[in-house]
């Protein structure tokens, strides 16, 4: 994450009113915040997030507004205001100039005949639209010669109150908030990272798009998905396949069981996977350019001795494939994948030689997997990251090395696929070099697409993976069915749903009665399964899931309750967000023991002579869980 | 016991199988875990043949058992003789020379073999399978540690820290400060979520900079660093933070964010400011101005979180934020309840288990039952009346009839039930969710606030230099309908004019500028 506000940068603008903007700061324009004014963009590029701005009168040479950092003495003025005073009765009169406040020497009448304070009881208070003397177009006029950021608008309307000395103290101050809200002409800038953009999409944006997850379910789903860093980087080298070799020259499947990958299915257009990108270190691009910064140079100068060791190296994350991309730019990339790979490395000596097209580009630890319903997984919310699935010729970007997505087909029927199960393209190095470049660049795109297509499908099918999260509006019994099979012992299950039902189903499939039952032997469809059949299940209607596969599992559902903390006036805020409240099922997957495992524990029987499922649930109950 | 510093935390990487000397969670029921460092049998452990042996009220499981076996899986109870043990010690205690006797009197030959040999490895006895009982042996994670870690103050719960590391942005290479390590499993997710590799050669990496302000805990959680390989990136200090300040070897960890769970957080913010306070709490303090270093990122906004219970500890530790320049201050209480899955079985004609409900299930079923014994009370008052003498009598045999008539009646219901549905018991009945018997409801406010960076006139004047204005072409942002409308237009007319291939290469030029 960058420390300052970079051109080019998605940025939240959070406005007096409350409303958040979500735009891109592009250098030389000037953006607008409607009623409260508009300002060149230049004047935040290169100035830290979280500052609060107050957009200045413009000046009389000048034909824009400039800014000025709001200091926080003067944020909270009125609060220190409220402090100071001993009886905290009065919030609007007070002390310093910063606080906007009617004329010096006014006197409200909020204290009674004998000067003592009178919290006044809501009988008094009347219509506050009634007790406005200013008209509208008073108000209109005031705004638009209104100077001094919007603070002279607020006073005046405070003045022309006539009711202003019936409020209580505290009908004061919320009148005075509302005003403030209304006509202050500031601004701060917030940085977009995932718990920020997650709570404008939800709030202010379609809640429906991102399943209305809210920021306790994406920490919840992260911690019990036990979603990390997994380890750098390790890439398969390059197999240095001839153009006239096809399927033989893949790549396999790497033999030792690989470690670091999470299984994921996102219905959330992509904000579950950009959450566990930035849980796992590959969201944000390195911060490169940030030249201010000493620290940050260190690590590049780092990157670069990396690349130099591992000079096999088929395409570096981020850092390294940065500084290719920033040599010879992107519309260069476009044509060099027309160009034979020879006479590319002449052509550009400084250059690593270009990988060959079968080479995997991705990352055998720390990635994440995606498994999508539709024929294209629908990540877009990943462009606010830069990040963008569709582009086939991307800007480096971390995710390109650490994200691979396959449809369902490709994971169950794989031969079905005509991507997967066409063999890839392959031609002499004369033909090749008889070919237009357009063609000869379509080859190149086919093999590739083969070689990674092969290595996502057979990786992914391989299994062992280190963790299950879900966020999905498919029923989770049928992802679990086919995902089980591919983690590893203990990895983590953590599915979220917007409602509780199909989770409850699904945790019903775990019930003590229906696993008691399963162990009974008493299945007859289940006698004569191995240990691998029997992880990979089909389900049947008794038993739609193996019930032994997941341990531990739990339905949680969290909420955080938002105060107000003002001197005297604290307590949660009055309306909140509802709808779905969202709820996170979690568990492990477990091993199973061979053959037939009893429970141990004294089991009471309430009857003698009853039946067996009675006998064997209760001693479930009380033996095993 | 202790792990050594190349070696990975089992929380970090468990590897695919359970490791010697690594901690491992045994997970006895859904609720019950119980943390073990699995120990490589070397002969007789605490009176034991089999090496360590972990008992629990599902069985005993020696550690030889559980070693060298993949996460996550089953693990049958043992045969393990516990009850010789305890009177052998006995009879230690009572009188030494009693030896021979304890070795005659149950323990096997190769054992007694395995005693006399001594230092032998060999001489474990194999473990043998018991017929019932078992327990699941799970990778340690932060949320399995909280729940099983042995209490030393009250804990910060998943949660909690969840929704904590979420909104201070602890990610993959920041550095944190946490004070009030308490019983640390609020350090043990906080270094999950920095982690990104083991400092080497002096390279900046995520790092959690702890301190405790309590002597024995500091120890406890000194050892517990090092048993669970976080040595490196978890660097614990044993100091109070509030006259202390946050400086490691009077160093800056160059913290990126915050968590204080601490009685009094507004005593330790001032140390965490961009610069000396003016409001120290005292004075006479000798260093001055210009030797004062903050303990912050000076290039990054920091996010703080603290954690206290009472609200007069949130009044005043907001206060004291507003007037250290913490910005975005908001407090929250995060409550969390647990679901409980069922099936709510309730019926006349289900089976008598446990948990079921015989009452009627709807009106109808109400209905039905009221109608047959309305039925059967008239059949019974329909009967002519005997003489009043052996009526008594009469009763006394009819009654039981009675009740076995209903009774098999309800019987042919049930099978016939049974048999039309063959529901198992375990679908029977609507399934349902209750929350848990007890909910934590007031574990502690969360204030959250931020630190902007300092921002001083030579920097502005810098940025005002690099990024000159004036040049303004367009508006962006909020615009009138007006200019809306006309950029559609000309985005309409831009799509028409360029082909596939330009729009591809304009789109990734855009994405260029955005990432580059």
């Amino acid at each position: 994450m960058h420390s300052t506000i970079r051109p080019n940068a998605w940025v939240a603008l959070k406005l007096p009113s409350g409303i958040t903007k979500v735009i891109q700061i592009t250098p030389n324009t000037t953006i607008s915040l409607g009623k409260y004014g508009s300002f060149p963009a230049n004047l935040i590029i290169g100035r830290p997030y979280h500052l609060t701005f107050e957009l200045q009168d413009k000046l009389p040479n000048e034909n824009f507004s400039r800014l000025r950092v709001v200091p926080t003495s003067e944020l909270y003025a009125e609060v220190f205001a409220d402090e100071a005073s001993p009886s905290c009765s009065t919030p609007a009169v007070g002390a310093s100039d910063s606080i906007i406040s009617i004329a010096d020497g006014e006197e409200f009448s909020l204290v009674d005949d004998k000067g003592n304070v009178v919290a006044r009881s809501n009988r008094e208070v009347i219509d506050d639209s009634a007790r406005q003397t200013l008209t509208q177009d008073e108000i209109e006029e005031l705004k638009r010669d209104g100077s001094n950021a919007g603070k002279d608008v607020i006073a005046k309307l405070l003045l022309s109150h006539t009711a202003l000395d019936q409020k209580t103290s505290f009908s004061l101050a919320k009148y005075k908030l509302l005003k403030t809200k209304k006509y202050i002409r500031r601004f701060q800038v917030l940085p977009i990272d995932v718990a920020s953009f997650a709570q404008w999409q939800l709030e202010e944006r379609d809640a429906n798009k991102i399943l209305d997850m809210r920021a306790e379910m994406i920490g919840l789903v992260g911690c019990w998905g036990n979603v990390h860093f997994a380890g750098e980087d390790v890439l398969l080298r390059d197999p240095n396949a001839a153009m006239d070799q096809g399927e033989e020259a893949l790549l396999p499947v790497p033999q030792e069981p690989l470690r670091g990958r999470w299984l994921v299915v996102d219905d959330t257009c992509g904000l579950l996977v950009a959450a566990m990108a930035e849980r796992m270190g590959v969201l944000y691009p390195e911060e490169s350019e940030d030249a201010a910064s000493g620290k940050t140079e260190g690590q590049n100068g780092e990157s670069v001795d990396q690349a130099q060791q591992h000079p096999h190296r088929p395409k570096d994350s981020g850092e390294v494939a940065n500084e290719v991309s920033k040599d010879n730019g992107d519309t260069e990339m476009v044509e060099a994948d027309a160009v034979p790979s020879a006479s590319k490395t002449d052509w550009k000596p400084k250059q690593k030689p270009r990988p060959s097209d079968f080479a995997i580009p991705y990352s055998q630890t720390n990635t994440i997997t995606v498994l999508h319903g539709a024929s294209q997984a629908n990540l877009s919310l990943l462009n606010y990251w830069g990040f963008d699935i569709t582009s086939p010729n991307h800007p480096p970007h971390p995710l390109l090395n650490h994200l691979m997505t396959l449809t369902w087909l490709q994971l169950l029927k794989p031969e079905l696929d005509s991507s997967y199960s066409t063999p890839p393209p392959t031609a002499s190095a004369e033909t090749l070099a008889s070919w237009k470049p357009s063609r000869r660049g379509n080859f190149h795109r086919k093999r590739r697409r083969f070689a990674r297509i092969r290595h996502i499908v057979d990786t992914t099918r391989a299994g062992n993976f280190s963790g299950l999260v879900c966020a999905s509006t498919m029923d989770p019994i049928s992802i679990l069915k086919h995902t089980l099979p591919l983690l590893a012992g203990g990895a983590p299950i953590a599915i979220y749903s917007p409602t509780v039902e199909p989770l409850a189903a699904l945790a019903d499939c775990f019930s003590v009665a229906r696993r008691t039952a399963w162990l009974s032997g008493d299945v007859p469809e289940i006698a004569d399964l191995s240990v691998e059949e029997l992880e990979r299940w089909p389900g049947n209607e008794r038993f739609p899931l193996n019930p032994t596969l997941v341990q531990g599992t739990s339905i949680q559902t969290s909420r955080a309750r938002h105060w107000q903390v003002l001197p005297g006036r604290t307590h949660p805020l009055m309306t909140e967000r509802g709808g779905p409240d969202g709820f996170v099922f979690t568990g492990w997957r477990a091993k199973p023991a061979e053959g037939k495992v009893a429970a141990k524990g004294k089991f009471k029987r309430r009857k003698v002579g009853s039946e067996g499922t009675e006998n064997s649930s209760m001693r479930a109950e009380v033996g095993v869980e | 016991m202790a792990a050594t510093k190349d070696k990975i935390s089992p929380f970090l990487d468990p590897g695919p199988c359970t490791k010697p000397n690594s901690l491992a969670i045994l997970q006895l029921s859904r609720d019950n875990l119980l943390p073990v460092y699995l120990q490589v049998p070397s002969g007789e452990h605490d009176g034991y043949a089999e090496g360590a042996v972990v008992n629990t009220r599902f069985g005993s499981f020696p550690h030889s058992t559980m070693l060298g076996v993949p996460w996550g899986s089953q693990i049958r109870a043992s045969k393990v003789d516990t009850g010789s043990r305890g009177r052998k010690r006995k009879r230690e205690m009572t009188d030494d020379p009693g030896r021979e006797g304890t070795g005659a009197s149950g323990r096997e030959p190769e054992d007694l073999a395995g005693a006399a040999n001594g230092d032998s490895v060999v001489a474990v006895k194999q473990a043998v399978a018991d017929s019932s009982g078992f327990i699941h042996i799970l990778p340690p994670t932060p949320e399995l540690w909280t729940t099983s870690l042995p209490h030393r103050t009250q804990v910060v719960y998943t949660p909690d820290y969840s929704y904590i590391l979420h909104r201070i942005r602890a990610r993959p290479g920041s550095v944190l400060i946490e004070a009030g390590a308490g019983s640390g499993s609020f350090t043990h997710a906080s270094v999950r979520a920095v982690y990104n590799g083991y400092p080497t050669d002096g390279q900046p990496k995520g790092k959690v900079f702890s301190f405790e302000f309590h002597e024995q805990r500091y120890h406890k959680m000194k050892q517990e660093i090092a048993d669970h390989g976080l040595e490196g990136i978890v660097q614990l200090t044993h100091r109070d933070v509030y006259n202390g300040g946050f400086l490691v070897d009077g160093k800056s960890p160059e913290a990126d964010a915050v968590f204080l769970d601490l009685p009094a957080p507004w005593e330790a913010l001032p140390h965490l400011s961009r610069r000396k306070p003016q409001t120290s709490r005292d004075t006479s303090d000798p260093t001055t101005e210009a030797g004062w270093v903050s303990p912050l990122n000076p290039q990054k906004s920091v996010y703080i979180c603290t954690f206290s219970p009472c609200i007069e500890q949130v009044t005043r530790t907001v206060s004291a934020m507003r007037r250290l320049g913490w910005v975005d201050i908001d407090m929250v209480e995060v409550s969390n309840r647990k679901l409980h899955v069922s099936r709510e079985r309730i019926g006349l004609n289900l089976s008598s288990d446990r948990g079921v409900n015989n009452s009627p299930r709807d009106v109808e079923e109400a209905i039905a039952r009221l109608a047959e014994i309305e039925s059967r009370f008239r059949e019974h008052a329909g009967q002519p009346r005997r003489a009043d003498d052996n009526r008594d009598s009469e009763e006394e045999e009819d009654q039981p009839a009675k009740k076995d008539d209903f009774g098999a009646k309800r019987d042919v219901n049930f099978a016939e039930d049974q048999s039309s549905s063959s529901t198992p018991p375990w679908m029977e009945g609507r399934l349902i969710t209750r929350g848990e018997p007890e909910i934590k409801s007031h574990t502690s406010y969360l204030v959250f606030a931020v630190l902007p960076r300092e921002w001083t006139e030579e920097d502005e004047a810098a940025a005002a230099a690099m990024y000159p204005c004036g040049m303004e072409q367009k508006v962006i942002g909020t615009v009138d309908k007006a200019a809306r409308k006309q950029e559609r237009r000309e985005q309409l007319q831009q799509v028409q004019k360029g082909n596939r291939k330009a729009r591809r290469k304009e789109r990734d030029a855009k994405l260029a500028e955005v990432s580059g």
